[in-house]
């Protein structure tokens, strides 16, 4: 802040703002529909943050999958709970629990955040651009152990939703 | 805000980003009048009419008409409606498709920004526009508009899959290519792909791709014979039932601004864009006319379809995009990694595109034309009372309401 407001400040406080009362709107809206499209708002918010820190690719990947997925949750919301009748439906007996998950989450970023050593770099100007490259390499070489195995899980939990959803008798 | 960051446009540039804006705000107005004018005249020669007649030259002021109808309309909304959803949704909806304008060439130098990631863009920030669907049928409180936005989600989200799939073919194809008299790593660019294409469009090289964009494209617009999620005579005009007036105007705007922005993109990865055919070299003002005699073609295409095939059910729908169209992308994706990798000429890539589009046309063939409908068969669920999972005061009944 010495240096005079950048543009790229303004951007960020605009978002982070926009981020926070979203964040908080997905969790003190009773209504879930309106909680589902805060989180879109929220995570529209983040993706925001990639572009300033200039990785385009993490940003379009960030809409992309989470514009999609949200949207699923919010079908599921729709379909499994009675969400216009009972405005309240997300508060029930396991509320303590999720107070108890949810600080817990809380105080292990905190923790996290703390933790770490920031390195600040040298000058502000000079945040280095991960190419799209750089991201496919690192995944498709050094990380491609972690890749598949993800890639299983997910196929598992697919797996498992299709026999979960279809019909008891075997015809499909 | 975010506009000016992704492309990088500086604060003193603003008035540069202002009149880009400005630009494609109009060619946006400009092109539905065009298309709807267009779908109603080629419609009604389909079916033996003549389509408007009445309001200007050969009717080309019907789209006029039409737009200062529904400027005038009375905006109603339902008492019953959620505000908030109702009203956003058509922006919602809007925005995304807007913002997609940014990576489309319309010749070598003309686009608002040549972004390096321009294809995943297109697709990730096209794919938001669902969410104003949803918000619009979830908002309307009336269940045809709720059954159609849970139809165009269900349907949207089952061939961005198989398209962006295809996506990545294209762009292996377009990376090895560029690596030899190019840099290979703005392959995911739009105007490089298109670039690329000087004597080969990638028609001949992914006919297959060709095929599935296109299937796809006609799903994504809920364009028939994908139209389950619009179809009248099933949930009365689907999620925007309960609009009227300015706006269900901006719902159909933004509709067609999505097919013309589509069908660019096709012929841009697919038909060369503004390249002209074979090779040669023509200057800047036939490079505007090549790219809009490839898309007008493609979207007389796309709007003929609507006279020329009937509705499939949701069900076939959705088997096609999973069961048929999955599997192709996959394969054909597959066999792009493993020619490519070991330095395949691009006939060879050509050939087993085409030998997978005559397998994909013969095995629909197949399916569709065994007596009682083995296609059908294949893919048909049965009317089964669906197992709940959930909290058990749920019952199926209750979990479809209102």
């Amino acid at each position: 802040m010495e240096d005079g407001v950048t543009a790229t400040q303004v951007v960020f406080w605009i978002l982070a703002v926009v981020m926070l009362v979203s964040a908080i709107g997905v969790v003190t809206a009773g209504n879930i529909v309106y909680a589902a499209l805060f989180f879109i708002a929220a995570l529209a918010g983040v993706a925001g943050i990639y572009l300033i820190l200039t990785v385009e690719f993490l940003a379009l990947v960030q809409l992309l999958i989470y514009g999609s997925a949200v949207v699923i949750l919010i079908l599921f919301a729709l379909m499994l709970t009675r969400a216009r009748e009972r405005p309240q439906a997300l508060f029930g007996r396991t509320r303590p629990l999720g107070i108890a998950a949810s600080l817990g989450l809380l105080a292990a970023l905190i923790g996290g955040i703390v933790a770490t050593t920031w390195t600040t770099p040298a000058t502000s100007s000079a945040i280095q651009s991960v190419g799209l490259q750089t991201i496919g390499d690192a995944i498709f070489t050094i990380w491609i152990v972690p890749f598949i195995i993800v890639g299983v899980l997910l196929s598992i939990a697919l797996d498992g939703a299709i026999m979960l959803a279809s019909p008891d008798e075997d015809e499909i | 805000m975010v506009l000016s960051e992704f492309a990088g446009i500086s604060m003193p540039n603003w008035i540069d980003a202002l009149l880009r804006v400005i630009f494609i705000v109009a060619l946006m107005t400009i092109n539905a009048f065009a298309l709807i004018y267009l779908e109603r005249k080629i419609l009604a020669r389909l079916q033996a009419r003549v389509g408007p007649t009445r309001t200007g030259p050969m009717g080309m002021l019907q789209s006029i008409a039409d737009a200062l109808k529904l400027v005038t309309k009375e905006d109603v909304r339902p008492i019953t409606a959620d505000r908030w959803a109702f009203e956003l949704a058509p922006y919602m909806a809007f925005v995304p498709v807007f913002l997609v304008f940014i990576p489309m060439p319309f010749t070598e130098t003309w686009f608002v920004r040549d972004l390096n990631l321009g294809l995943l863009f297109v697709f990730g920030v096209l794919g938001l526009n669902i969410v104003g669907v949803v918000m619009a049928a979830w908002g309307s409180d009336n269940k045809y508009a709720l059954l159609g936005g849970v139809r165009a989600a269900a349907q949207a989200i089952s061939y961005e899959i198989p398209m962006l799939l295809i996506i990545v073919a294209v762009v292996m194809v377009a990376a090895s290519r560029l690596a030899v008299d190019g840099d290979a790593s703005m392959a995911g660019s739009i105007n490089a792909i298109v670039g690329d294409q000087t004597t080969t469009p990638y028609i001949l090289l992914q006919p297959l791709g060709f095929v599935i964009f296109l299937v796809g494209t006609l799903a994504e617009l809920h364009r028939p014979p994908f139209d389950m999620p619009i179809a009248e005579s099933e949930v009365v005009g689907g999620y925007f039932v309960e609009y009227s007036g300015m706006r269900w105007g901006i719902f159909f705007l933004a509709e067609y601004t999505a097919l013309f922005l589509l069908v660019l993109l096709a012929s841009s990865l697919f038909l060369g864009g503004w390249n002209w055919p074979f090779g040669a070299d023509v200057g800047l003002g036939l490079q505007i006319v090549l790219t809009m005699v490839k898309t007008s073609v493609m979207i007389v295409l796309v709007i003929g379809s609507r006279a020329l095939f009937p509705r499939l059910r949701i069900d076939q729908l959705m088997a096609f995009s999973w069961k048929i169209l999955l599997p192709f992308a996959i394969v054909q994706v597959l066999a792009n990694g493993i020619i490519l990798a070991y330095g395949g000429p691009d006939w060879v890539v050509g050939l087993v595109s085409f030998a997978l589009l005559a397998a994909l046309g013969g095995l629909v063939y197949y399916l569709t034309s065994q007596k009682k409908g083995a296609g059908a068969r294949t893919v048909q669920t049965r009317p089964a009372t669906p197992r709940v999972i959930t909290a058990p005061e749920v019952t199926p009944v209750e979990a479809g309401g209102d």
